[in-house]
C-alpha cells in the first residue's frame, strides 16, 4: 500500500517533468529555427530568397566572400563597432556614477528626479527623433558618427534603475567606514564600491553595447543619404529595400547577420556568469 | 586621546522629529562611556553625530579643544567600529587594516609594522591574508577593531559591536574590548542596548530614552540610585519589581501600604529620611521599587520584619540561584502592578501556586512619583521641605528664626518652606550639627540637625567639623501658606522674545587716506524693537542650526541670567516696578513689555530705565521647537 502510493507519486513527478521538457523543447525550437535557417542560408549558393529546400543543394563560401569584397559591409561594421564601443564606455561611466549618486546622496528633489527619469525612459526614444535631428543639424553633426554617439549616450543616465538597486544592497556602513578611514566620496566610489559592483558593471557594459549595436531607427534617420556612414542595421536593411537587390542579396544578408551576431555572442559567453549574477545579485545579497 | 564635550546637542529631522534632545555631557580623556537605551532612543544617532556621519542640528560638539560640528569624519581623528563590522569584502584582512593608513600616504614599512602590531594585539596574525568572508563573526569583529586601533585615534566609537555575535563570543569579546581599552588609554564611546554590556564595561553610563538623557552616572550609582523608574527598570537583571502604594509617616516610623497586598509594613523613618515629605501623607500614590536580591523568602515572620505574602507563579532555576516569579496577594484587584521577582538561593522547595512569606529590605527601597516617574527619594534631595511660620518679619522654622530682608517681607502666615539645598549657605549665624557628609558626584551632601530636625545642604569641600554655621539665601526660597505662594524665589534667568534679523548699515571707513562710506551687513537680535548685534560666532550657530531662510523667520527666546544684564544708558526700555533688597544684593523687578525681568544693581533706580544684556553670556533658543542654539 505504502509502496504503491510512493510509486504513483514518483510516476506523477516523472509525467510532470516530461510535459515540462516537451514544452521547453518546443519553445526552444521556435527560438532556434530562424537562426538555424539563417546560418544554413548563408552557405547556400542559391542566391534567391525562394529556396525550395531547407538545406541548400550546393554549399559555398561565396556569400561571405561577396560580403567582404563587393559590399560596404566592412565599413558599416567598423562604424557600428566604433560607435558601440565609445557609447559603451560613456554609458557605463555615466550610469554607474548616476546610480551611485542616487543611491548614496540625499538631496532635494531626489525622489521626483528619479521618478521623472524612470517615466521618461519608458517613452520610445524615436518620439524625439525629428527634434534630435534638427538639433544635430544645427551643430553640424548629421551624417556624422559623433552625432550618433552623442544621441546614444545622451539618455544613458535613465538606465540607472537596476544599477542603483544593486548599490542599495551594498551596506552603507562600508561607505561610512571608508569615510572615517579618510576616504573622499570619490575614493569610496572607486576603491570600495566599484570592486564590489563587478557583476553590475558587466551587466551595464553588456546592455550598453547591445543597444547601439542593433539600433536602426536613429541611425537610419541621422545617417540618411550617406552610405559610408551607415551602421550594419541600416546598411543591411538597405539591401532589402530594393526588391531586385533583395533577391540577389538574400544569402549575403544571411552571411552578414551571422557575422554581426559574432561579437555579441562572444561578449555574452565571456561575461555570462557575471551577467546572471548581476541581474539576480541584488535579490540574494541581502 | 582627548576629551569630548557635547553642549545642547540636538538632532531634528526635516519633518520635525527630534531624535536627540538637548544632550549635554563632558567626557574626560580616557573615559569609557556607554550609551545605553532601548532601540530608537537616539544613542546611535548621538554616536554618529560625534563621528560626523550625521549632521548636528544644533549645539556644539568639541573633540579636544576644537569645535568639530562642520568637520569631515576623516578630519576628526576618530575611529569607528560598526555593528555589521563593515569590512571591505574585496580586500584581505591586511588590506582592510591598512586601508586608512594607505589613504594617509604613510610609508610602506610603517604601515606594515603598524598592521602587524595591531594584528598581534588582537590575535589575528594568521588571518592577515584571508578575505573577511572566510572568517567567523568574532574574527571579523577583531579585524574591525584592528582597523580602528591601527590609526591611533583620539576617540574610539563603537556602535553595538557585539550585537551580531552569539552569547558566548559576546562575553569573550566584551572582556577583550575592556582589555583593549586599558591597553590603549584612549577615550571610548560605546553604544549598546544591552545593559549587561553597559554595566560591565563603562566607567560612566548614559541611559537614554526617546531622545532624552535619563541619567549619566557610574554603573554602581545607576544601579543603586536610579533617577527615575525607567532607569531603575532598565538597569539590572532580573528587573526591579515595582508596586504601587502609599507611605505614611507616623512618628519615628513610616507605614507602607501596597495596593495589591493587605500587608502593612512599618519601617523606621531613618531608612527613608531622604524621601520627599509630601509623599509621606498616606494618600499620594508612589511606585515602590525593590530589586530581586533585596527580597527574600522567609520561613516565619519576625514581628518587626517587613513581610508580605506572595503567590508563586513560576520559577527559573539558574543553577547557582533560583528566580521566583510571583504575584502579591490580597488588596484591590487590577490596581497596578503586582509582579514580584525574588532571588532565592535555591535551598527551599517552592512550587508554583504556593503562598510564601517574603521579606523586603526597606533600606534598599526606591520610590518614584506616579505621575512623573522620577525618584522621590533622590540621592541629593532638591529641596528641604520644612514647616515654617512668618511672624513679625521673621521666618521661623525648626525653632530657629531668621530676619526676612525687605525684599521678601510679607504678612504673618503659617505654611511650608521650600528651601533648595543651594539656598543653605555655610556662612551664616545659625549653628547646626553635622550628622553626615556624603560625597556625591563632585559635591558633598551635608545632612545636619537643627534643634533635632534634619536639614540638607551642599558643600564644595568636605566638612569635617561637627558643627557648621548656616545661613539662608532668601532669593531662592518659597513659602507656601494656604496653597498660595507668599514668598517666591526670583528666577535665575530672564527670558525675552526676540527675532534674528539682518540689517544694513553705513559706516565710515578710512582706506588709503580716504574716508569711505561703506555699506555693511550686520546680523543681530531684535527684542522690544532694540537691535543687539550678534557676534559672528553666534550668527554662524544660528545659520547652521536653521539655515539662512529659517533663521530670519523663526521666533527666538533670548535667555539671560539675572547677573548678566545691567542697567545702561541705552538698550531695552524697562520700567522699574519694585526694588528688591536682599540685604547683600539689590535687584530691580522691571516690566519689559508683558514680561517681568529681574536685574541686579548697585544703585536704586526708579521709573524708566534701559537694560543691556551681556551679549557674550546670553542663550538663544528657537521658540517653536524649543531648541537651544546658543
Amino acid at each position: 500500500m505504502e509502496n504503491k502510493k510512493f510509486a504513483s507519486k514518483k510516476g506523477r513527478e516523472r509525467a510532470t517533468l516530461v510535459i515540462i521538457y516537451a514544452v521547453l523543447i518546443l519553445i526552444s525550437l521556435v527560438w532556434l529555427i530562424p537562426f538555424f535557417i539563417l546560418v544554413i542560408q548563408s552557405f547556400s549558393s542559391n542566391s534567391g530568397m525562394a529556396a525550395d529546400t531547407l538545406f541548400p543543394k550546393q554549399w559555398t563560401f561565396d556569400n561571405y566572400v561577396k560580403l567582404f569584397t563587393e559590399t560596404k559591409f566592412m565599413t558599416w561594421y567598423g562604424n557600428t563597432m566604433l560607435v558601440s564601443v565609445v557609447v559603451t564606455v560613456f554609458q557605463t561611466v555615466i550610469v554607474l556614477m548616476t546610480s551611485y549618486a542616487l543611491s548614496r546622496l540625499r538631496f532635494k528633489m531626489r525622489k521626483p528626479l528619479m521618478n521623472v527619469m524612470l517615466i521618461l525612459g519608458m517613452f520610445p526614444g524615436f518620439l524625439s527623433m525629428t527634434a534630435v535631428y534638427f538639433v544635430l543639424k544645427e551643430i553640424n553633426l548629421t551624417q556624422n558618427l559623433i552625432g550618433l554617439m552623442l544621441v546614444y549616450s545622451a539618455s544613458s543616465a535613465m538606465q540607472y534603475y537596476i544599477c542603483k538597486g544593486f548599490f542599495d544592497t551594498i551596506p552603507k556602513s562600508l561607505d561610512e567606514a571608508a569615510r572615517i578611514d579618510g576616504a573622499s566620496r570619490h575614493t569610496v566610489f572607486v576603491k570600495i564600491i566599484l570592486p564590489l559592483a563587478k557583476p553590475i558593471i558587466i551587466y551595464t557594459i553588456l546592455t550598453a553595447f547591445i543597444a547601439p549595436w542593433g539600433e536602426y531607427m536613429f541611425s537610419s534617420f541621422i545617417m540618411l543619404g550617406d552610405p559610408d556612414k551607415y551602421t550594419v542595421a541600416v546598411g543591411m536593411k538597405s539591401w532589402l529595400d530594393n526588391s531586385v537587390l533583395a533577391g540577389e542579396y538574400f544569402t549575403v544578408f544571411c552571411a552578414a547577420a551571422v557575422v554581426v551576431s559574432i561579437p555579441i555572442t562572444a561578449l555574452f559567453i565571456w561575461l555570462q556568469r557575471y551577467y546572471v549574477e548581476g541581474v539576480t545579485g541584488g535579490s540574494v545579497k541581502g | 586621546m582627548a576629551n569630548v564635550s557635547l553642549k545642547h546637542i540636538y538632532k531634528v529631522y526635516p519633518n520635525g522629529t527630534k531624535a536627540v534632545n538637548d544632550f549635554n555631557m563632558d567626557i574626560a580623556d580616557k573615559e569609557f562611556i556607554v550609551f545605553v537605551g532601548p532601540s530608537g532612543c537616539g544613542k546611535s544617532t548621538t554616536l554618529r553625530m560625534i563621528a560626523g556621519l550625521e549632521d548636528i542640528s544644533a549645539g556644539e560638539l568639541k573633540i579636544g579643544d576644537t569645535v568639530v560640528n562642520d568637520m569631515e569624519p576623516k578630519d576628526r581623528d576618530i575611529a569607528m567600529v560598526f555593528q555589521n563590522y563593515a569590512l571591505y569584502p574585496h580586500m584581505t584582512v591586511y588590506e582592510n587594516i591598512a586601508f586608512g593608513l594607505r589613504l594617509r600616504k604613510l610609508p610602506k614599512d610603517e604601515i606594515h609594522n603598524k598592521v602587524v602590531e595591531a594584528a598581534e594585539i588582537l590575535g589575528i596574525t594568521e588571518y592577515l591574508n584571508k578575505k573577511p568572508k572566510e572568517m567567523s563573526g568574532g574574527q571579523r569583529q577583531r579585524v574591525a577593531l584592528g582597523r580602528a586601533i591601527v590609526r591611533e585615534p583620539k576617540v574610539m566609537l563603537l556602535d553595538e559591536p557585539l550585537s551580531n555575535l552569539d552569547a558566548k563570543l559576546r562575553t569573550q569579546m566584551r572582556a577583550e574590548i575592556s582589555k583593549l581599552y586599558k591597553k590603549l588609554g584612549t577615550t571610548f564611546i560605546y553604544v549598546t542596548h544591552d545593559q549587561v554590556e553597559a554595566m560591565t564595561m563603562g566607567t560612566r553610563i548614559v541611559v537614554m530614552k526617546n531622545g532624552y538623557v535619563q541619567q549619566i552616572d557610574t554603573p554602581k550609582n545607576l544601579y543603586n540610585y536610579p533617577a527615575n523608574k525607567f532607569v531603575a527598570g532598565f538597569i539590572g537583571t532580573p528587573q526591579m519589581s515595582f508596586f504601587e502604594g502609599t507611605l505614611k509617616k507616623d512618628g519615628e516610623f513610616v507605614i507602607i501600604k501596597f495596593d495589591r497586598s493587605n500587608a502593612e509594613i512599618k519601617a523606621p523613618y531613618s531608612m527613608l529620611y531622604k524621601a520627599k515629605p509630601s509623599i509621606l501623607d498616606g494618600k499620594t500614590k508612589v511606585y515602590i521599587g525593590l530589586r530581586a536580591e533585596d527580597i527574600s523568602v522567609v520561613d516565619n515572620a519576625g514581628k518587626d520584619c517587613a513581610v508580605i505574602d506572595v503567590v508563586v507563579s513560576h520559577k527559573e532555576e539558574l543553577g547557582s540561584e533560583t528566580l521566583i516569579y510571583g504575584e502579591l496577594c490580597g488588596g484591590e484587584e487590577g490596581a497596578g502592578e503586582s509582579r514580584i521577582i525574588i532571588k532565592d538561593d535555591g535551598g527551599r522547595e517552592i512550587n508554583a501556586g504556593d503562598v510564601v512569606k517574603v521579606a523586603l529590605d526597606i533600606g534598599k527601597v526606591h520610590l518614584f512619583d506616579k505621575e512623573t516617574e522620577r525618584s522621590v527619594m533622590p540621592r541629593i534631595p532638591e529641596y528641604n521641605y520644612l514647616d515654617c511660620q512668618v511672624k513679625d518679619g521673621k521666618l521661623i522654622f525648626h525653632n530657629a528664626s531668621f530676619d526676612l530682608p525687605s525684599a521678601v517681607k510679607c504678612v504673618d502666615a503659617k505654611g511650608e518652606l521650600l528651601l533648595p539645598l543651594n539656598a543653605v549657605t555655610l556662612d551664616g549665624e545659625l549653628k547646626a550639627e553635622v550628622l553626615s557628609c556624603e560625597y556625591i558626584n563632585g559635591v558633598y551632601l551635608l545632612s545636619m540637625s537643627i534643634n533635632g530636625n534634619r536639614l540638607f545642604a551642599l558643600s564644595r569641600e568636605k566638612v569635617e567639623s561637627s558643627t557648621v554655621n548656616i545661613g539662608i539665601d532668601f532669593k531662592k526660597i518659597t513659602v507656601i501658606a494656604d496653597g498660595e505662594k507668599v514668598i517666591q524665589p526670583i528666577p535665575e534667568v530672564n527670558s525675552f522674545d526676540c527675532s534674528f534679523i539682518k540689517r544694513k548699515t553705513r559706516r565710515s571707513i578710512e582706506q588709503n587716506g580716504k574716508v569711505k562710506n561703506k555699506k555693511m551687513i550686520e546680523f543681530g537680535f531684535l527684542t522690544e524693537d532694540v537691535f543687539f548685534a550678534a557676534s559672528d560666532e553666534a550668527a554662524q550657530k544660528i545659520f547652521s542650526a536653521l539655515g539662512v531662510k529659517k533663521a530670519v523667520t523663526s521666533q527666538f527666546k533670548m535667555e539671560c541670567g539675572i547677573y548678566d544684564i545691567s542697567v545702561s544708558d541705552s538698550g531695552i526700555p524697562a520700567c522699574v516696578n519694585r526694588i528688591l533688597d536682599y540685604g547683600k544684593d539689590i535687584f530691580l523687578k522691571c516690566a519689559v513689555g508683558e514680561n517681568t525681568v529681574y536685574v541686579k544693581t548697585d544703585k536704586e533706580y526708579v521709573g524708566d530705565i534701559f537694560l543691556a544684556p551681556d551679549m557674550d553670556k546670553i542663550g538663544i533658543a528657537e521658540s517653536e521647537r524649543d531648541i537651544k542654539i546658543i
